[in-house]
């Protein structure tokens, strides 16, 4: 208990010298605009993406037959994530004209070919976890242990 | 109807688990930590007067450190979206009594917040530097870095608090029930166990797409880095001339180096800087957005013109670009790196004359330095007292 104590002290002095150099280091619009993209995160994920992939989850995969779900699950998850790690290269707003070699990737091509994968990954899962399961009664779980 | 917010009650998938949740959030605080760590090891390459030197060995530390700064960052995604989605349903836990223990119990809401927002903007803002990306109002670096702390601290905060819960999920089988929430008593729709497998794989994927920016072995496969590593002569430029408002005029003819120093001012052209001695090394460019690439460079070691000046060893020299726009116009090439046998006035890149993309008609290139530090145009090398 004492050395969680001491631990969760030490955790509040870091993070009060992070506020301190944020504070006594940005104008007051800087600090606007930075308490905007703390707060905005938080919101964007809690009341949009999070939602939103409730309601997927439950409109496209609950349908599904068992031996199918975990791959599309995982399919899903992977393909998800990713999308959301490279929006801003598929935006490219950071692109320039004086400098080539900044994004200089086809990056929504790209994305297919990531797709094209995930989505052979998910029927290949798919049969794999189908093979497991013929003739047993207790779906993906009966080959375990 | 009962509105659209839902209670915590309602949530009663069983993989919405603290046997789920310890896992992914062990990795993500790995992550975290690592990505904490590289990013002060770069804070502290960039402080002009540094206590203990920075070393200027192995040469490619810079280049590992930051790359797996952005590869752990990267990595970081898919763990906090399943993390914060398996810990979802907290979000709407009934708000305790006013108590001494509800008091208790909000603080610790509170530096959740605190936490998932700082998380967040850490990954999101990375992110778009490393895409050269900048919609916001405040300083990047500041603010990363001054953020960076708050998201150490908060975490520190949550390991203390959940560090009982931490144990007793590692401890027992990713099945077990035993910290469920009371209203988690139906199967998910996929296994705990897959939903791990899919977490770590979508970790790995987001790392194998995105880190060819600085390990060439994965240029092809990397679909999401923000650089192929190619460019002109080779090599990727981060700011070209233009951006930097270096004018052909600045680099014609004209152009004069100066060096100054206690045995006083030397002026060199570049037909003089290239009838010096000259040597060749092996070294990478580095940049702090997670991207590098090898080159061979060649120019007169820098230890040779404070020579010229007559400038003690150790001493700190101040670097003056040419360039008229942007931060690192003037910079301080410290002692141990000014002195070290590697660290050249580069004019030529890959064998051939520096273009004046890549800083020409001469730049900075020195061994574990970071990318922007490796100052191009040079116009001016001042010995500091």
């Amino acid at each position: 208990m004492r050395g969680r104590l001491a631990l969760g002290a030490v955790g509040v002095v870091v993070a009060g010298y992070g506020v301190w150099l944020l504070v006594s280091r940005s104008s007051t619009d800087q600090l606007r605009s930075v308490v905007t993209w703390l707060v905005g995160g938080v919101v964007v994920h809690d009341a949009v993406l999070a939602p939103l992939v409730l309601v997927a989850g439950w409109l496209a995969l609950r349908p599904l037959p068992a031996w199918v779900r975990g791959p599309v699950a995982c399919g899903a998850l992977v393909l998800g994530t990713l999308t959301v790690l490279a929006v801003p290269v598929l935006g490219g707003w950071g692109r320039r004209g004086d400098n080539p070699t900044l994004l200089d990737r086809d990056y929504v091509a790209g994305w297919w070919v990531v797709a094209l994968v995930v989505l052979a990954g998910v029927v290949v899962g798919c049969l794999v976890v189908r093979s497991r399961t013929t003739g047993g009664h207790h779906g993906a779980r009966s080959g375990r242990r | 109807m009962r509105g659209v917010v839902p209670r915590e009650a309602e949530f009663t998938s069983r993989l919405r688990s603290a046997a789920v949740a310890a896992r992914v959030g062990s990795w993500l605080g790995v992550c975290f930590a690592i990505a904490f760590v590289t990013g002060l090891i770069s804070h502290y390459a960039q402080v002009p007067d540094q206590p203990i030197p920075f070393p200027t060995a192995p040469s490619w530390g810079y280049r590992l450190t930051q790359g797996l700064h952005v590869a752990t960052g990267s990595a970081a995604v898919p763990l906090l979206l399943v993390k914060l989605w398996t810990v979802y349903p907290k979000l709407f836990a009934p708000l305790p009594r006013p108590s001494r223990r509800g008091v208790l119990t909000m603080l610790e809401r509170g530096s959740i917040g605190v936490l998932v927002a700082s998380a967040v903007f850490q990954l999101a803002t990375g992110l778009a530097n490393a895409a050269q990306w900048y919609p916001w109002a405040f300083s990047f670096r500041t603010a990363h870095f001054a953020v960076a702390w708050i998201a150490i601290g908060a975490l520190l905060v949550h390991v203390a608090v959940k560090l009982p819960v931490i144990r007793a999920a590692w401890g027992s089988d990713v099945d077990s029930v035993g910290q469920d929430r009371p209203s988690a008593t139906r199967s998910g729709a996929v296994s705990r166990r897959t939903l791990l497998r899919g977490t770590w794989i979508a970790a790995a994927a987001a790392v194998v797409t995105t880190a060819g920016a600085t390990v060439p072995l994965l240029r092809k496969v990397s679909v999401f880095a923000v650089r192929t590593g190619e460019g002109p002569q080779g090599v990727p430029i981060n700011r070209t001339a233009q951006a930097a408002g270096v004018t052909a005029d600045d680099v014609d003819r004209s152009y004069l180096l100066q060096v100054v120093g206690p045995g006083g001012t030397v002026s060199l052209t570049r037909d003089e800087l290239a009838g010096l001695r000259q040597r060749t090394r092996d070294l990478p460019i580095a940049c702090v957005e997670g991207w590098s690439a090898g080159a061979t460079w060649s120019g007169v070691p820098i230890r040779d013109l404070l020579d010229l000046v007559e400038a003690p060893r150790g001493s700190d020299v101040l670097v003056v670009s040419l360039q008229r726009r942007g931060h690192y116009g003037r910079t301080v090439l410290q002692g141990n790196f000014a002195d070290h046998p590697s660290t050249l006035l580069a004019l030529t890149i890959n064998g051939e004359q520096l273009s004046v993309d890549h800083g020409y008609p001469a730049r900075i290139i020195a061994p574990n330095r970071p990318g922007v530090l490796q100052t191009k145009w040079v116009t001016r090398l001042e010995v500091m007292t």
